[in-house]
């Protein structure tokens, strides 16, 4: 009996300590604006929305604007790479992507940048972006205006159009080509297991169990390869990563 | 005939046998040590990547705060010694499973975040020093890499955990056992002395 119950307190307090460890959670990516906070009216909102996809349509680059309610216990830096890797804002392959981070009961804002990125934004201009645009009008309870005018200044860093021009269809730009996430390895190893059975059912005397099998396998390749074509969400992130590039600030 | 036949199921036996060990194989993570290995070592040179980049940052913030304050002497020696300390040492991708020089290394570094803290606090005192946009923009990317740091530190330790882990645990350790003998788990990094707190910045 008493082994029992040591083992139940061990399995506790290891269970507790998973679930400790990983109390971080993190908003929806519900779009490239996240008003967690409601700091934006929904007209500046559209008007970022806007601008961000126009930014993403000229230079493939993702930038995402999220206010948040709370950082739970964690420092602006350590919550915001994080949130990052976990949407995978930016471009897979070139990690081209940026947040705009408004904590407000912290009163921080950080400007966390991709890794491919932090050579053209780099911590020194998110720097002077957060001192000079951002923080003085956060100081004067002008969330909305600090956040317009700090993503503008982003978007003019990374090359993208000025705020006040016009782009094309928002949504439907940037999000052609074939879906480069989807698994190619089951297919590669079911091909091979095929062949490796035909071979094996060619070999041996009496095949109908094998070719039973095979008419299986096939049946599921087919359901499979239809079952995979689903709706696609309205933005999200490319699969970019993020090291703690940036800088962050204080009012 | 029968000769025959048996002949050809045999090669095709050993045809057939021979990618399904090795699917076999990468099922059971017969892959999985060197693969880990790997990655761990690859955030090790991202670790060093970003004190190499402190390093780098660290002549200049001195030259700039000289300028300034050049009666705080002591404190900007101090730098330059903990500085010339840190890259005497040399570490590369097999310092990961040396731990007297990895704890070396891990020293001289907490020594040069100490007297960068240091440096850091006093150009507080210099208000010419601290309104310099030079200085502000070394003091924006010296915080920025700390934070990288920081980052790269963090993954560092998550791979090696991942590779230490699969190195004392079935299946790997049978692996580690019999193929991969010379495999020896890396060193972590550990927080526990004070002085490895990253210099706080304020502006």
């Amino acid at each position: 009996m008493p082994r029992r119950f040591v083992f139940t307190v061990i399995a506790w307090i290891c269970f507790t300590g998973v679930c400790l460890g990983q109390t971080l959670t993190f908003p929806a990516l519900t779009g490239r604006v996240v008003d967690e906070a409601g700091l934006l009216s929904p007209a500046d909102r559209a008007a970022l929305t806007v601008s961000l996809a126009a930014l993403e349509a000229t230079t493939t680059d993702q930038l995402v604007v999220v206010t948040l309610k709370s950082l739970q216990g964690r420092t602006i830096e350590d919550y915001g790479y994080q949130l990052g890797r976990h949407w995978k804002i930016g471009q897979k392959d070139k990690d081209s992507g940026v947040l705009l981070i408004v904590a407000v009961s912290e009163r921080k804002v950080r400007i966390e940048v991709g890794y491919g990125l932090e050579g053209t934004l780099t911590d020194a201009e998110t720097k002077l972006i957060i001192e000079n645009l951002i923080l003085p009008r956060f100081k004067i309870g002008d969330f909305a205006g600090g956040i317009k005018a700090g993503t503008a200044a982003i978007i003019q860093a990374l090359g993208g159009a000025a705020s006040g021009t016009v782009p094309g269809p928002p949504q439907a730009q940037g999000r052609g080509g074939p879906d480069t996430n989807a698994p190619v390895w089951p297919g590669i190893v079911l091909g091979l297991a095929g062949v490796g059975l035909l071979v094996f059912c060619s070999l041996t005397p009496g095949g109908g169990v094998c070719r039973l099998i095979l008419q299986i396998l096939f049946l599921m390749a087919l359901s499979g390869r239809s079952g995979s074509s689903r709706e696609k969400p309205p933005f999200s992130g490319g699969g970019g990563s993020f090291g703690g590039g940036g800088s962050s600030g204080s009012w | 005939m029968s000769a025959s036949i048996a002949l050809r199921s045999r090669t095709a036996r050993i045809i057939f046998l021979f990618p399904l060990l090795s699917l076999f194989l990468t099922g059971c993570g017969f892959n999985n040590i060197p693969t880990y290995e790997e990655q761990a070592k690859a955030k090790w040179s991202d670790v060093l990547n970003q004190y190499q980049r402190r390093t780098d940052l660290i002549p200049n913030l001195v030259e700039t705060v000289k300028g300034f304050a050049q009666q705080e002497r002591s404190v900007l020696e101090a730098v330059t010694v903990a500085r010339a300390q840190a890259t005497s040492i040399k570490v590369d991708a097999s310092t990961v499973s040396d731990p007297e020089t990895f704890k070396k290394f891990q020293d001289a570094q907490a020594q040069l975040s100490g007297s960068l803290g240091r440096l850091l606090a006093i150009s507080e005192n210099y208000p010419d020093l601290k309104s310099n946009q030079n200085f502000l923009a070394l003091q924006a990317q010296l915080e920025g890499t700390e934070n990288r740091i920081t980052v790269a530190r963090h993954d560092y330790i998550e791979a090696v955990r991942q590779y230490n882990t699969e190195l004392k645990t079935f299946p790997g350790r049978i692996w580690a056992m019999i193929f991969y003998t010379s495999n020896k788990p890396m060193e972590e990094f550990t927080i526990a002395d004070s002085a490895r707190t990253a210099p706080q910045v304020k502006f």
